[in-house]
């Protein structure tokens, strides 16, 4: 035998190009126009038009059969396209100018489209850029989209092959369905067994998640009130137990200490340790937050948290804080106290807390000195400056007048209109004035309930921005300044107290007329929030709780492969024997003759195909006599009940027994 | 199970068996062929037993039998009869040839012109026979059994193609085996044998298992096969042409007898193969590819080349 | 290396499956599958996707690439099940001379309720002829076949292989038939044809003709003979029955004759006599063959033209399997 060769190629030696399919190729522009279109809001408005201008001229010459540019014409447009995205990014590493580039190559690739290997690459590149989509959003919505590009993919790329061709009309569509919808439970397999590796790899893109809202690691007037503009959710909060009252509801975040005068910044290195130890008082409250991504290390947590989800600490000022930015939709158990006494202050703590800007501010400070010798206890400091927000003609405001240089005594003094963030920073610096340590909480309040599914919902307007003071009897103890100007906040959320409700996001307003815009909103939130905890949170730490919450104990990445190789096996055998029983008919008497026939087969005695089944068992029973009789009254019966008039179910029954009993 | 006819046809094989030795497969087959309503022609050597099988079935079955030596100068009226002017009564009698009876040999039919032939063949074809205008139905049954000497001779006049397909089987009878032949050497004279031989059964009944042939059942399944070896002869090309329609017809009709003969009230794949060389072995002729296989060698691969339906 | 575990692998292959007369039914046990490089190069692709779901701890990334992982597996058992069952039956072709392409064409046929898509035949490195089978139908493939000698063809393994439906895997099974066509000498030699003898010298004009202009002579009676023609006159003169023979052709004829070559090889003499066929058939002569072993009368016309050159083909064929 000659020695094959079994690449395509002439009698030359050159490889020879399989053309592509016209018709494939409009498959697979629509196809890739649907994998862009979602990120048409990032990209540069000259790109996208250039992505579809290209697609559409591509269709027109595939339709009219007309000639491709010249081949010399592409590097210096790749290379004209490449430039345009440099300068528009002023890089072309990181996630945005990525995906620019995957889009600006992909309409290059299609100007030298001509073969069945160009296609292939054009596949390649789609399923590229359905995963760059996935970078930005993995909102049902999203998914969804994504899905049905997949699909128009995956009939694209069956249409490429011009072999194929015989597939037409919407055949190739239901085929690609078909097979998605037969592959989804293998995919839920190794979704849910291979071992997860936690993320990242290697250093990530500085771009990787930007555009995030959410609380910051600094805090100056207008900053809060900024975030109370976005109605997006920070995370969602599953309580185990009954949910304590709103008011109860301090999401824990950044604790600043420092003050320049207008902005508060933490001091702490981000270090984690073992839980800070403090003493409990009152019940514990257990609960779930399924987190958005912020792309921060932070956990928000209730005051006060006593244990830790996986690879996270705790700061002293009880700040949870994972190893690595949250990036992904994050779900973590966490129990805390609401009640509590925490211990002493170290020194250098305690000159920390009380710190204050070398100079500015003089108003305040003399206010904080008149209080402090008129009662220099702590309770009674901190009752002097609430007793002053309540009384005086103070305003919770989300649009509060801009503050000049001093900003505390321009806010106490003059304006007198501020957000919660005024509040605490007016606070904290009087406190720190009259002497008792003090420091400022970000972090959000309260939530909204949502009784259709059960959980409560904390949106970024719920950031929020409270004091601390430390008590000597109590150690730090929570002040809220903002629920002594508007109790309402507190108590009922954000709608009920600022005055100007109208500049609030539509899903944080309450009643009127688009009320039930709301309600159903609500539901789109639940689904939402099932599809977070449920299927985005499930990362390697889920994986573990899952598979440990199954029985199996701790499970390691070992013994997770077993367990998904396990799982494919058993999908495996399942599928084999479904098919196994369509090719043995689902006939019970060719089953059996089926039977009969492979038993007699591993014998040696196969049945020719042509073979009838009285031929064939005469003929088994002149080599075996043993078997004649068995084997002609099962040759018989069967011949009866396949070519007979009527098939009565005792007969069927009997070949049956027959052919069980059959043992060659 | 089986009815007192079934019985009967068994007998008959017997009693024709008992005189043409060892050739109980010819024998089925012609009884089949008689079942089937068709005609039966048997292509062999002078001297093998033709005559004396169509003797004995038309003795078993109690059946009017004319044997009608064909010849060169044989000319229709000879076979369907004349009018010939009577003076007594002054007007045209018609005087029946032999083929108003109800079995009829018609020995060596290559040897008469294809006039005469055709004559024969269309009377098989219609079961009736029209002279000067007026039409008179052939006897019930009629079954005709043809024979044809295979070895190519002088001044003989082969059926052509169109008019073999009007025989529903092609057999041959071939030698006997050797201890056939030596129980024919010692035995009694064939002849002699016959005359003493009982008839078996009456025309009624043979005609009551014709009527049972068309009520065997033949289940989708074998339609299946069926189709699949028609398509096969005629898509393969190995056969020039390939099975007509009638053809098929002429199968299942052909298996179905075979199946009563068998005592089976449906149809087997085993009887469709059983008759299928038979049936279809004067109907198929080689493509031009497969010039150098005989028919039947074609025929088998036929039979092994098509699978059957589980 | 590769090379050569991946030859003795077809070869144990072939062996596996010895050659058919019949028509081959694909079972499983036939049908082999392997990713071709789109397949590579789509496990690459997967590779890359799973890295960077890893990287951005991206939940829907892993969930894609596993679902496009799940589908690739899926694309493989529909390949597989894309030839399962399918029955291909031996090629035929048109005979050829040898150092021609024969035409062989082979017809695939689909019992099953499900059509076939994208089902190719290909012979050793030539390009795979793809056609589609319809439920419950045939389709013919053409496959195009250089005849190298002359005798019967042995395509030798014909590979039936499907990439359906993505292209990333492909299926495959061999058939091997036993013989397929035939290939008849090539037609070479320079030597001018024999020269004719005078017509009707030979016994073996046809005596069957039954229109005929040119009287040949008389044989006698056999019955069956047409009275027509009875030579009347000589039986009134009281003679034998006799019969008048006639002839069509009484064209010169002429033996291509193996003794009149000179030549040493089985080969080169055959290619002389079947270029002497052809020429003689061109000129409309009455010829005949003479090969040792084997005389075929002369005659003329496409039968006896086939005749020859299938004499020509085969002559000492076995020796040489």
């Amino acid at each position: 035998m000659t020695p094959w060769n079994h690449k395509n190629r002439s009698k030359s030696g050159q490889p020879l190009v399989e053309p592509l399919m016209p018709l494939a190729l409009i498959w697979l522009l629509i196809t890739l126009a649907l994998a862009v279109a979602p990120h048409a809001g990032e990209l540069p408005v000259w790109l996208t038009l250039l992505f579809y201008a290209v697609a559409g001229w591509r269709g027109v010459i595939a339709v009219r059969n007309q000639a491709l540019p010249p081949r010399w014409l592409l590097l210096p447009l790749a290379l004209l396209v490449g430039a345009g995205v440099l300068i528009e990014y002023r890089t072309l590493l990181g996630r945005d100018a990525g995906v620019a580039l995957l889009t600006a190559m992909t309409a290059c690739k299609l100007l030298e489209t001509r073969g069945l290997r160009d296609g292939v690459v054009l596949v390649f590149l789609g399923y590229l850029l359905v995963m760059s989509n996935l970078l930005y959003s993995q909102e049902i919505l999203m998914v969804a989209w994504l899905f049905a590009v997949v699909v128009v993919m995956l009939a694209a790329q069956t249409m490429i092959y011009r072999q194929h061709a015989g597939l037409t009309g919407f055949a190739p569509l239901r085929l690609a369905g078909k097979m998605l919808v037969q592959a989804i439970p293998v995919m839920l397999i190794l979704f849910v067994l291979f071992p997860r590796i936690p993320g990242p790899l290697w250093g990530l893109p500085k771009d990787a998640y930007q555009g995030r809202t959410g609380l910051s690691e600094e805090m100056s007037p207008g900053s809060v009130s900024e975030l109370s503009k976005s109605d997006e959710v920070a995370f969602r909060v599953r309580f185990m137990n009954s949910p304590p009252p709103l008011r109860q509801l301090y999401w824990r975040g950044p604790v600043l200490w420092n003050f320049d005068g207008r902005k508060w910044t933490r001091h702490e290195e981000l270090q984690a340790n073992t839980p800070v130890a403090f003493t409990p008082e009152g019940a514990v409250v257990e609960y779930a937050v399924i987190m958005e991504p912020s792309n921060r290390r932070w956990l928000l947590a209730l005051d006060l948290p006593a244990s830790l989800p996986p690879r996270t600490g705790m700061t002293p000022s009880f700040q949870l804080l994972r190893d690595q930015p949250v990036n992904e939709v994050y779900r973590y158990e966490v129990h805390s106290y609401p009640a509590y006494r925490t211990g002493e202050l170290t020194t250098l703590e305690r000159s920390r807390a009380l710190r204050l800007p070398g100079r500015g501010n003089p108003r305040a400070q003399e206010l904080a000195a008149e209080w402090r010798a008129r009662d220099p206890r702590p309770e009674a400091l901190v009752n002097a400056a609430l007793t002053l927000f309540r009384e005086q003609a103070f305003y919770y405001t989300l649009t509060p007048p801009l503050l000049g240089v001093n900003s505390v005594d321009d806010f106490l003094f003059r304006t007198r209109q501020g957000f919660c963030e005024h509040y605490a920073s007016a606070f904290v610096f009087l406190m720190r004035s009259a002497g008792v340590p003090a420091r400022i909480v970000t972090g959000y309040q309260g939530g909204e309930r949502n009784a259709m599914g059960d959980y409560l919902i904390v949106r970024q307007a719920d950031a929020h921005a409270w004091a601390e003071v430390w008590l000597p009897e109590r150690g730090w103890v929570r002040v809220d300044p903002t629920s002594a100007v508007a109790p309402n906040r507190i108590h009922e959320g954000l709608y009920a107290a600022v005055a100007d409700p109208g500049s609030l996001p539509f899903l944080m307003r309450r009643g009127g007329s688009s009320e039930w815009l709301r309600q159903l909103a609500l539901s789109w939130d639940l689904l939402n929030n099932s599809w977070n905890e449920w299927v985005l949170a499930y990362g390697p730490d889920r994986q573990k709780e899952l598979l440990s919450g199954l029985g199996f104990g701790p499970v390691d990445w070992g013994e997770m492969t077993i367990a998904m190789i396990v799982a494919l096996s058993g999908f495996g055998l399942i599928f084999t024997a479904l098919r196994w029983r369509r090719r043995f008919a689902r006939d019970p008497v060719a089953r059996s003759w089926q039977r009969f026939c492979a038993r007699l087969a591993r014998r040696g005695l196969a049945r020719g195909p042509h073979e009838g089944p009285l031929a064939f068992t005469e003929r088994v029973a002149m080599q075996r006599p043993e078997l004649a009789v068995p084997a002609q009254e099962i040759g018989k019966l069967y011949g009866a009940l396949r070519y007979g008039p009527v098939a009565p179910a005792a007969a069927v029954r009997r070949l049956q027994q027959l052919t069980r009993r059959f043992r060659a | 199970m089986a009815s007192p006819l079934e019985d009967r046809l068994d007998w008959v094989v017997r009693q024709v068996g008992s005189i043409i030795l060892g050739k109980e497969r010819a024998i089925r087959l012609a009884l089949s062929c008689l079942l089937a309503r068709g005609h039966l022609l048997i292509e062999d050597l002078p001297g093998m037993g033709k005559t004396t099988l169509a003797h004995t079935l038309a003795r078993c079955l109690g059946l009017h039998y004319q044997r009608i030596q064909f010849t060169s100068d044989l000319l229709p009226a000879d076979i369907l009869g004349a009018a010939v002017y009577e003076r007594q009564r002054e007007t045209f009698i018609f005087h029946p040839g032999p083929i108003f009876a109800q079995l009829i040999l018609a020995d060596e039919i290559n040897r008469a012109t294809p006039k005469t032939q055709s004559a024969l063949l269309e009377a098989m074809e219609e079961d009736q026979v029209t002279i000067e205008g007026e039409t008179r139905p052939l006897p019930e049954p009629f079954f005709v059994i043809a024979t044809q000497n295979p070895a190519y001779q002088i001044g003989t006049f082969p059926l052509p193609e169109s008019q073999l397909d009007r025989f529903l089987m092609r057999i041959e009878l071939g030698y006997p085996d050797v201890k056939a032949e030596r129980f024919l050497l010692e035995g009694e004279d064939r002849r002699e044998a016959l005359g003493r031989l009982p008839v078996s059964m009456t025309p009624a009944q043979l005609h009551e298992a014709q009527a049972l042939v068309a009520g065997i059942h033949v289940a989708p399944p074998l339609l299946d096969y069926l189709q699949a070896l028609l398509t096969f002869s005629r898509e393969s090309g190995r056969f020039r042409g390939g099975l007509s329609p009638r053809a098929g017809l002429a199968l299942l009709r052909a298996a179905r007898a075979w199946a009563l003969l068998h005592r089976r009230g449906h149809v087997l794949p085993e009887d469709v193969q059983a008759v299928l060389p038979a049936v279809v072995g004067h109907r198929l002729h080689p493509g031009d590819d497969h010039l150098e296989q005989s028919t039947a060698d074609l025929v088998s691969q036929l039979l092994n080349a098509i699978p059957l339906p589980v | 290396m590769l090379q050569n575990l991946r030859r003795r692998f077809e070869t144990w292959v072939v062996r596996r499956h010895p050659p058919a007369t019949d028509p081959v039914a694909l079972t499983r046990r036939r049908l082999y599958i392997l990713p071709t490089r789109y397949g590579y190069a789509f496990a690459a692709l997967l590779f890359l996707l799973f890295l960077w779901a890893v990287n951005y701890s991206n939940s829907m990334g892993f969930a894609f690439t596993f679902l496009l992982a799940a589908v690739a597996l899926n694309s493989m058992w529909r390949a597989h099940d894309n030839l399962l069952g399918l029955v291909i039956h031996p090629g035929v072709a048109e005979p050829v001379f040898a150092g021609q392409a024969a035409r062989f064409s082979y017809r695939l046929e689909q019992p099953g309720l499900d059509p076939r898509y994208g089902v190719a035949l290909q012979w050793r490195d030539g390009l795979p002829q793809y056609v589609d089978v319809p439920a419950q139908g045939s389709a013919t493939v053409m496959l195009t076949i250089p005849a190298e000698r002359r005798g019967w063809l042995q395509p030798g393994p014909i590979r039936v292989l499907t990439r359906f439906p993505l292209g990333l895997l492909q299926a495959w099974s061999w058939v091997t038939f036993e013989r397929s066509g035939l290939a008849y000498p090539r037609p070479r030699g320079r030597r001018p044809l024999p020269a004719s003898l005078p017509g009707g010298g030979g016994s073996s004009i046809g005596e069957q003709g039954l229109g005929s202009e040119d009287y040949a002579g008389f044989r006698s009676y056999a019955p069956g003979d047409s009275p027509r023609r009875i030579a009347w006159k000589a039986v009134t003169r009281g003679g034998p029955l006799l019969v008048k023979r006639f002839t069509d052709q009484a064209r010169p004829e002429l033996w291509l004759d193996w003794r009149l070559l000179g030549i040493d090889n089985v080969e080169p003499r055959l290619e002389q006599l079947c270029q002497w066929v052809l020429q003689a058939d061109g000129a409309g002569l009455q010829y005949g063959l003479w090969l040792p072993g084997r005389q075929i009368p002369p005659a003329s016309g496409a039968v006896h033209r086939r005749r020859c050159l299938e004499a020509l083909a085969l002559f000492r064929y076995e020796g040489q399997r």
